[in-house]
């Protein structure tokens, strides 16, 4: 490991090499930053004529307000040394295994000896590039490309560390693995997440996102479901409310597998997330979960992609969001079923309760169907807060507020409910019943 | 002492739409009044009124619980004070568990919420859960009453209301109050859409919260159910006012003559 710092802080072409250089990087690598800086500047900054931008605007945000982190963050040997707040939160799961990262470095880790000798590799991207170079070289930008967006490419230029998690074929983990990601005021983040679950293997892993108080994170998150494996993924973005966020996470899933996607998108002064499920053998499955709850003046934006390549898979989507204040926020779903994707059973469902008159929730589902064999249901809904179901719950004795924090909590149960890690499902049940208020 | 409710002379709009024209009508602690009329005569409307929902506005009169006007209170707190209102359409709330919901209201209605408060407010802890009856207390109270009043066991883990048949919902309405022992219930026909059996435990629910001293306002189309509850009285709404009260018998004679005897009978006239 190397322990010199970055030589420059600011977003800029010098940075891209500083990165390769302070981490004696790969030449194949070093060429993939420079070939992603390129693509960066060549690509023009969104603007809302786009349509996916349409509803988006990137109003005040400026590159040159952020540094990057330089100095790295010397690591701890025990949860006892972390802040309180850390292994408070990492007690909320009985984990498999854990990862800490404040900014680009790892600071704390922990794996379950027995996953270790069957071969489950769990670490930070830095430590498997020197350790697994060959593994990471087949996965990494192989899935999120550079030109997939702005944004991707800016990570592809920047990222400095991430999540790396490998699990072997026919290994199945139970327990899940989960990684906190806590950013600093003022950083440009670029979090880089990796996992790969090989054929007819089973893996959790939640990840939780912190802080970055005026700050951005840019994350790029690449999943990798093999042949009948089973990958559940947990993005929880609770960063502070003064964060840009950018997310592009996609996974492909191939033959049998199955691949579960939860997304809680509850922090950031604005979102812009990509979601793909790319079904690219037949018979592989995909659930995507998504709730959110903007307060404030949030703006929370999911674009998400169910591509059916191929017979007989099935998707089923479902994100529900409540809004609250002069919040808002932006769905937009495609349901693709490519020719020869026979038998494909596709499910797609957005619903929205608004809080308050100046929230606003749009939401543009969207069918793309070449294939005539095909069960594609769609749908979204917005609705406020019934005045009959308050007055039903108020006249059993129950305040005002509490019958709001009731329905509330309710509406958003039919995702909570499925949630498959019992410590998120708390964690997630925690921060709507803080955003619905305590009295 | 005996709770009393009283509805004198209210006149309710729903925006321009007058639709009590002045009620009157009284129910006791432990004393069961029929209340029968016609559709969209507006039984509903008042049962809505006393419980204090917000789209009914009272124009005039006034509504005493104790010789106290609760035209003032807000929902919650008119059900504090021990009333009650059975549905005649609960509405269902998806993914609100029946348990988790009936803990709280029992919780508001019985007080812990209050007495938490005030600890808190002298000084005390806020204790998580503290302001909730204790959940094997709570667990052990409900299956009893799920027992004694017939309801299937499995209604404590569904969500509320949501999905149920009729009669369920029904059911699930003398459930809450018998749980939440209102001193006055008013019933907005917790008979109808009822098969025979149903029936019979409904009223048979009705009748046991009776004997332990519940008051009840029973609003009913049919004879049907006061061949089970007995009433000791029966009022007569029409067009947005009480305009006979009698004894049981009242209600036979109604059952024979009609709604056309009321109108030629009492000279009420056409609105
Ligand atoms: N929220 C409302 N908005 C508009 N009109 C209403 C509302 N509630 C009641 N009304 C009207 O008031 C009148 C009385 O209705 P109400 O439901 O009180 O009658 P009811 O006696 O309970 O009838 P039923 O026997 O059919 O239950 C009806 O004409 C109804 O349409
Ligand atoms: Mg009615």
């Amino acid at each position: 490991m190397t322990v010199t710092t970055l030589n420059t802080d600011t977003i800029s072409p010098a940075a891209v090499t500083a990165i390769g250089e302070r981490f004696r990087e790969p030449t194949w690598l070093r060429q993939a930053r420079e070939a992603a800086w390129e693509t960066f500047t060549a690509t023009p900054w969104p603007t809302y004529t786009e349509e996916t931008w349409r509803r988006t605007r990137l109003t005040g945000f400026d590159l040159a307000d952020f540094t990057l982190a330089t100095e790295p963050v010397p690591a701890v040997s025990s949860r006892r040394q972390l802040p309180r707040k850390m292994s408070a939160n990492l007690r909320k799961m009985d984990s498999g295994g854990a990862l800490v990262f404040q900014d680009a470095s790892l600071i704390y880790a922990e794996l379950d000896p027995e996953l270790a000798v069957r071969g489950v590799i769990f670490t930070d991207l830095r430590t498997a590039l020197v350790e697994h170079e060959e593994l990471v070289r087949t996965y990494l930008g192989a899935q999120v490309l550079a030109a997939d967006n702005k944004f991707a490419a800016l990570h592809y230029a920047l990222w400095q560390n991430g999540t790396f998690l490998y699990v072997p074929r026919h290994v199945t983990v139970e327990k899940p693995f989960q990684v906190l990601i806590q950013l600093s005021p003022g950083k440009a983040a670029f979090h880089h997440s990796l996992i790969i679950a090989e054929e007819n293997s089973e893996l959790t892993i939640a990840e939780d996102y912190l802080g970055a108080a005026r700050g951005m994170s840019d994350t790029v998150v690449e999943l990798y479901p093999l042949a009948a494996a089973r990958l559940h993924y947990l993005h929880l973005q609770n960063l502070d409310t003064t964060a840009w966020n950018f997310a592009t996470m996609r996974s492909s899933v191939y033959r049998d597998a199955l691949y579960r996607h939860l997304q809680a998108s509850w922090g950031s002064r604005l979102s812009k997330v990509w979601i793909d499920l790319n079904l690219e053998e037949p018979g592989s499955h995909g659930e995507l979960l998504g709730l959110y709850f903007p307060q404030g003046r949030q703006h929370i934006d999911h674009h998400t992609n169910q591509n059916h390549k191929r017979p007989r898979g099935t998707s089923d989507l479902l994100f529900k969001g409540a809004l609250d204040d002069a919040s808002r926020s932006v769905y937009q779903g495609i349901i693709r079923v490519w020719p020869h994707a026979q038998k494909t059973d596709a499910y797609q469902k957005n619903d929205n309760l608004l809080l308050s008159e100046q929230a606003r929730a749009d939401s543009i589902p969207g069918l793309e169907i070449q294939a005539d064999d095909v069960r594609c249901t769609h749908g979204a809904t917005s609705a406020k807060v019934q005045d009959e179901y308050v007055f039903y719950l108020m006249a059993r004795g129950l305040s005002r507020k509490t019958a709001k924090r009731m329905i509330v909590s309710g509406f958003f149960e039919e995702v909570l409910n499925r949630v498959p890690v019992p410590g998120v499902r708390h964690k997630l049940e925690a921060e709507i019943a803080r955003r619905v208020g305590l009295e | 002492m005996t709770a009393v409710l009283e509805v004198k002379d209210l006149h309710v709009s729903v925006g321009d739409n007058e639709i009590l024209k002045g009620v009157s009508l009284t129910v006791r602690q432990g004393e069961v009044h029929a209340l029968m009329g016609p559709n969209g005569s507006g039984k509903s409307t008042m049962a809505y009124a006393i419980a204090g929902h917000p789209h009914y506005q009272v124009t005039s009169g006034d509504i005493l619980f104790n010789g106290q006007s609760i035209l003032d209170l807000e929902p919650d707190e008119r059900a504090k004070l021990g009333i009650f209102l059975a549905f005649q359409y609960p509405v269902a709330i998806p993914g609100v568990s029946f348990a988790n919901f009936l803990r709280a209201a029992v919780s508001s209605v019985r007080g812990y919420k209050d007495r938490a408060r005030a600890e808190v407010a002298q000084g005390g802890k806020r204790e998580i859960g503290s302001e909730l009856m204790p959940m094997r207390e709570f667990r052990k109270e409900l299956l009893a009453k799920m027992d004694r009043f017939n309801v299937d066991r499995s209604f404590a883990q569904r969500y509320l209301n949501d999905g149920f048949s009729g009669g369920e919902k029904k059911r699930g309405e003398v459930l809450q109050m018998a749980m939440l022992e209102p001193k006055i219930a008013i019933l907005d026909e917790s008979d109808s859409g009822l098969d025979i059996d149903a029936l019979r435990v409904v009223a048979d629910g009705i009748n046991k919260l009776v004997a332990d001293g519940m008051g009840a306002l029973l609003i009913t189309h049919y004879q049907r159910i006061l061949n089970y509850v007995k009433p000791d009285k029966v009022s007569i709404f029409y067009k947005g006012r009480v305009v006979l009260t009698g004894g049981p018998e009242l209600a036979h004679v109604l059952e024979e003559k009609g709604y056309g005897w009321v109108e030629k009978e009492l000279a009420v006239e056409p609105a």
